[in-house]
């Protein structure tokens, strides 16, 4: 795989202190994402699934193996590295949308762009390519708290995409959201994926959002466990495909 | 079971309790030392000079009272904003609201009860302590000075625990009218306070208004009288409040509409004092006026500190006059660092004191050349014999060198030599000493006047002042009760005002910590949130410091007539600032270390 954006070579994390009894969340965990991949990771709680998630987003450090994310190796990284890292490379999406309630939709949504410093007119234009991507065009003067759960995941979904990351990276994005909100906003991911070939890492338990990845793997006790590839199937043969591996997975 | 999860609910939240806590114990050991002093007849009595101080004790009283009042209010708001989610989550489980109330009410009433307790106790202790180590700097000596005055106690205990009961009738009744929704989601309310132009400009004329009204109260109080004071506390107050409630908004919105706004974090800092800009204008309006009230109460008290030496030095013609030095006093006068020196022969007949013409020849008396320029180093001249005779020898300064300071005495009279040679009277010698600098010498001087007084005694009541020492000392007492409420009350509202902050600082990081995770998530570099926080912080320190020292600068009129030229409640007020400042800013410091503590997020995800 020549053109992968994210590749990671066994990867392993050790929780607890010297002279506690040592916890394993990941043990040794291989894989990669190709550029314009919409790839899912799934698993029961506790396999390790944040954990992963943590380690690609730097947020967290391995304590083994590397992470080559859009050609850099980020367990190399120190700093203001790591953050710049996060602010150029990689588009967060989270289940509890971290939007900043303090700022407008707007705001919210240009503070990538402002933190790199980006000429004023420059962001308005990008905020408004992406606020009517994902039709949020007369949202953007709100606050967070004036809008619903559904409106605050796509504002939360422009931030992540407004400065052009490598990868859109999203921690169970739909888990506060009723189910057409759910929909809507896989459907936008995909859209995005799809039209802007960028590429999409999401960690879920749910089914139902994984059935719109192209590829999904499912980690075990720190490893992964088995994988499944949409190919051809339409998404309602591809859910189904999911629930009878989750149901001989989890035995 | 409800109490049981109540008392879990504090013990969480243990370090948020404790600062409470001591804040509040804090401002009542505070408020008892004050009334200690401001009650304790006995003390009052037995000082003279706390006498003439007592209506600045009590009105130092009134004025803490009032501040306690609101900083009672303010921590109580803390507390309710504390434990609400708490009390919406009782409710949502089932508990009656009444149950939940009793609850409320038994808390705060602990809390404060316990926080007057342990303040009285630690008020006991600082007034043994602390008082005296403060009178002992400003060397005063005050008698029946007692650390336990039961009197204060009971003042103390009433007026705290009145206050709490108050603020927990008020706890009640906030939790009982607020819907449980409310109590769970208070926190992550979006306050976006309303603009209202017309109404805001309308509210920035009139703060101008009532603060120029207060300014001119205080400069005016000649006229006014004491009621200068209450309406200048209360104009300001309530314009200060309206100016900030106006203009701090209209700032915000108008940057957030610029370019610069745009850049790094600087959107997200004014979206968060936007975002709490309700909170803020009230804490600002309080602590502006705790800054003042601190800074002017320690400008106040350290020019009369500063000033008086100077004063004393122009107060005279010498610092001491001793009479017969013995070995001892030879051996202290050495000691000192003089600028005139002059010995003359005294014969006393009768109640006339003679003196010897050709000894005033030959070291003519010093006189100080009386100018009405303020600040003026003090100078001495000498006069012709024969005008001094006439002038000088009649002069206050010279008559008191007469040595029989008890009884009656008339004006000297200057003969010549021959002539004093054939009286027949006592023969005293008398050596008038003046220092360069009275306050580099006041111990020495202190020991020679002691012992000058003991070998030539005068009257008791202090109605003979004899040389600038003396006269320091009668001004030291006069002034001192002042200078020392003014030490006192500016050390206890820096220490209300930095407690108030602190206040502010526990309630609103939970919520940044939050926000600052987040941007940490989105890669916002460390090095750029910690600029943020210093900027957000600075800017919460550096507006009430601003207006606080506006408010000095125009509060010093009130003190233009108790310092009258060559004293003035401007004279070095620079360097009294610039303490004040530098002690404001390492507050500053120690608030920003203690929030980026609370708040920063850690380098790395552990949990």
């Amino acid at each position: 795989m020549t053109n992968a954006v994210v590749d990671v070579h066994n990867l392993e994390k050790t929780y607890g202190k010297a002279g506690e009894r040592p916890y394993t969340a990941l043990k040794g965990l291989n894989f990669s994402v190709a550029e314009g991949e919409f790839v899912g990771i799934m698993g029961a709680s506790g396999s390790g699934k944040t954990t992963l998630l943590n380690m690609l987003s730097t947020l967290d450090t391995p304590t083994n193996g590397d992470v080559i994310v859009n050609g850099h190796d980020v367990t190399k990284m120190r700093g203001n590295q790591l953050a710049d890292f996060r602010a150029q490379e990689v588009g967060f999406i989270f289940q509890d949308f971290n939007l900043l309630e303090s700022l407008t939709a707007e705001e919210n949504i240009g503070l990538p762009l402002a933190l790199k410093g980006t000429a004023s007119r420059v962001m308005d234009q990008a905020i408004h390519q992406v606020a009517e991507t994902l039709s949020i065009t007369d949202l953007l003067k709100k606050y967070p708290a004036q809008l619903s759960g559904g409106q605050k995941q796509r504002v939360a979904a422009a931030r992540a995409i407004v400065h052009q990351p490598a990868i859109l990276m999203g921690d169970e994005p739909t888990g506060a959201l009723d189910s057409t909100s759910a929909r809507e906003l896989l459907d936008l991911l995909t859209t995005i994926n799809q039209e802007q070939q960028m590429s999409v890492l999401l960690v879920t338990h749910d089914p139902f959002s994984a059935s719109f990845c192209q590829r999904i793997l499912f980690i075990k006790d720190g490893q992964i466990g088995s994988e499944l590839r949409r190919d051809d199937q339409d998404r309602r043969t591809f859910y189904q495909q999911i629930l009878t591996e989750l149901g001989t997975f989890s035995e | 079971m409800l109490t049981k999860l109540a008392l879990a609910g504090v013990k969480n939240r243990r370090r948020d309790y404790l600062v409470l806590l001591a804040g509040l114990t804090m401002s009542a050991a505070i408020f008892y030392m004050f009334a200690n002093l401001a009650t304790n007849q006995a003390f009052i009595k037995a000082n003279a000079v706390v006498q003439s101080a007592s209506i600045v004790f009590g009105f130092g009283a009134v004025l803490l009272a009032l501040i306690t009042v609101v900083y009672i209010m303010y921590a109580n708001s803390f507390l309710l904003s504390m434990r609400q989610h708490d009390y919406g989550l009782f409710m949502m489980l089932g508990a009656k609201r009444k149950r939940v109330g009793e609850l409320v009410f038994l808390e705060t009433l602990i809390l404060g009860t316990v926080a007057t307790v342990v303040g009285i106790l630690l008020g006991i202790l600082a007034s043994k302590f602390l008082v005296g180590f403060l009178l002992d700097r400003l060397g005063l000596h005050l008698s029946h000075l007692v650390s336990f005055y039961l009197p204060a106690v009971l003042f103390t205990a009433v007026l705290y625990v009145g206050l709490f009961i108050l603020a927990s009738l008020f706890n009640l009744m906030r939790l009982m009218r607020t819907t449980v929704q409310n109590l769970l989601h208070a926190d992550q309310q979006a306050n976006q306070p309303k603009v209202r132009p017309v109404r805001q400009f309308i509210a920035g004329l009139l703060g101008l208004a009532l603060v120029a009204v207060g300014y001119w109260a205080m400069a005016a109080i000649e006229q006014l009288k004491l009621t200068a004071i209450p309406l200048a506390l209360v104009t300001i107050t309530l314009g200060t409040y309206l100016i900030f409630h106006a203009t701090v908004l209209a700032v915000i919105r108008g940057l957030r509409r610029t370019k610069w706004a745009r850049k790094h974090l600087n959107g997200f800092l004014l979206g968060q004092l936007n975002f709490r800009v309700h909170d803020y204008t009230r804490m600002l309006t309080i602590v502006s006026l705790l800054f003042a009230m601190a800074l002017g109460a320690i400008t106040v008290g350290s020019g009369y500190h500063r000033q008086m030496p100077l004063v004393a030095d122009s107060l005279g013609d010498y610092s001491v006059a001793i009479h017969n030095p013995n070995a001892q006093q030879k051996h202290w006068m050495g000691q000192l660092d003089l600028a005139h020196q002059a010995t003359y022969t005294q014969k006393v007949v009768g109640q006339t004191t003679y003196y010897n013409a050709a000894e005033l020849k030959r070291t003519p008396y010093q006189q100080q050349k009386y100018s009405n320029k303020t600040n003026a180093t003090p100078k001495f001249y000498t006069e012709s014999l024969a005008k001094f005779k006439k002038s000088g020898s009649q002069s206050m300064n010279f008559i008191v060198l007469n040595p029989n300071k008890l009884g009656d005495f008339k004006a000297p009279k200057i003969v010549s030599a021959a002539a004093f040679a054939r009286l027949n009277g006592k023969t005293y010698t008398v050596t008038t000493l003046r220092v360069k600098h009275l306050a580099n010498d006041l111990e020495t001087l202190g020991k020679l006047s002691k012992s000058e007084q003991r070998r030539f005694p005068a009257p008791h009541d202090g109605s003979l002042v004899v040389g600038t020492y003396e006269s320091y000392q009668m001004m030291n007492g006069v002034f001192g009760g002042l200078e020392f409420i003014g030490y006192f009350l500016g050390i206890a509202f820096l220490a209300m005002l930095a407690s108030c902050l602190m206040f502010k600082i526990l309630s609103g990081a939970p919520g940044d910590l939050r926000r600052y995770a987040m941007l940490n998530k989105i890669g916002v570099r460390r090095s750029l949130m910690r600029g943020g926080l210093a900027k957000e912080i600075g800017i919460l320190f550096a507006i009430p410091g601003i207006m606080g020292i506006v408010d000095v600068l125009f509060g010093l009129q009130m003190f233009k007539p108790l310092m009258s030229a060559p004293m003035s409640p401007y004279l070095g007020i620079g360097t009294t600032f610039a303490i004040f400042i530098g002690l404001y800013v390492i507050y500053y410091l120690i608030t920003l270390g203690l929030y980026l503590n609370l708040v920063m997020p850690s380098e790395t995800l552990q949990d």
